[in-house]
């Protein structure tokens, strides 16, 4: 099955020792997202990278520091976006968040009812 | 799609082990025809030949030769033919490429209509667009990851480059969580694939996402290139 909207990218910069009530934030923001009824969400680690609230980070094999740079990319119609930013406003103490418009395709497996987003 | 009447049968003479940039020649030519939409290909395995170099192949066991003949046939519209010469020719190295008209006495049957696509490598630069494909690391495309699938699709059809990106934690369709886990070793990760070309490019290739993501997301949008830059290959168009 397959269905187009046009919808909002929204890009999450922080680092992945950045916490909200005592989980790092980047569960924190998934979990926001699921329990909004978001489309989906995917987080990923950098290996390389600085910004406003962490200085230069290396990935290096040996060191336990848990300071990558993190970003969580999520995709939904704008108004689930506008739903989620005021969220983000409150939990996103240092970092940076970018939107842009784009045009989503979505596939699902026929058979399995896509899951209703409320915009 | 393949008509009653004239067409061109196409047949590439090649040696099992001649490479084309680090990949066997007759599996490069062989995807390249499937991802360009041909109509069917045949790759044959000779059992003893001899080509331009004049030195006699055959198979033998104590040998265990890699040089055997190898045949790669196909049937198409001479137009389609005219479109896919070009790449192929360079796919073939040292090869022999042989044309010669056919008629098609019965068409094959399909069971879905293939896409067509046709279009060259044009250097982008200024507007351009990138697609985003979400998936999950465990979907497959027929026999392979459907990540290493949609790279080899994206080659063949010219697109000007794609990188593969593996999550730490998501979620997408049906709520299906993806996490990264390093105690185990198959992994569920959420994947994205990101590839920049124009938008002709990317709208031509639509499709063939179409046929390949059972399940995911596919976004467009729209960017300015900066610069778009490489080294000169050898051996490359």
């Amino acid at each position: 099955m397959k269905e187009q909207f046009e919808g909002r990218l929204l890009r999450i910069h922080f680092t992945e020792a950045d916490k909200w009530q005592g989980e790092p934030l980047y569960k924190a923001i998934v979990a926001k997202c699921m329990e909004l009824g978001i489309e989906g969400a995917t987080v990923f680690r950098g290996i390389e990278g600085f910004g406003a609230s962490a200085r230069i980070y290396h990935a290096r094999t040996l060191s336990i520091s848990k300071n990558a740079p993190v970003m969580v990319t999520i995709v939904d119609k704008e108004a689930q976006i506008q739903k989620l930013l005021p969220h983000l406003d409150q939990m996103i103490a240092g970092g940076l968040v970018a939107i842009s418009r784009v045009d989503a395709i979505r596939y699902s497996r026929s058979g399995e009812e896509p899951r209703k987003s409320q915009a | 799609m393949l008509s009653r009447g004239k067409a061109l049968k196409v047949s590439i003479y090649l040696s099992e082990g001649s490479t084309h940039k680090g990949a066997s020649s007759y599996s490069s030519i062989l995807d390249y025809l499937f991802f360009r939409g041909c109509s069917g290909a045949t790759v044959l395995k000779g059992v003893a030949g001899f080509g331009a170099d004049h030195h006699m192949h055959s198979a033998n066991v104590v040998e265990m030769s890699d040089r055997l003949p190898m045949k790669i046939e196909f049937i198409e519209t001479p137009e389609k033919v005219e479109e896919l010469l070009p790449k192929l020719e360079e796919l073939a190295g040292s090869g022999l490429i042989e044309v010669q008209e056919t008629t098609i006495a019965k068409p094959p049957e399909l069971s879905k209509p293939k896409p067509e696509r046709a279009r060259e490598h044009v250097k982008i630069e200024g507007k351009a667009q990138m697609m985003r494909i979400f998936f999950g690391e465990s979907d497959r495309w027929r026999d392979q990851p459907l990540h290493e699938a949609l790279i080899k699709a994206m080659r063949a059809n010219d697109l000007a480059g794609a990188t593969v990106y593996r999550g730490i934690l998501g979620y997408g369709a049906h709520r299906r969580v993806h996490r990264d886990s390093p105690l185990r070793l198959s992994r569920d990760s959420s994947m994205m694939i990101s590839v920049i070309d124009t938008e002709a490019k990317l709208r031509a290739f639509l499709p063939i996402v179409d046929q390949m993501v059972e399940e995911g997301l596919v976004v467009l949008s729209d960017v300015d290139v900066i610069k778009y830059s490489h080294r000169a290959v050898e051996g490359s168009e």
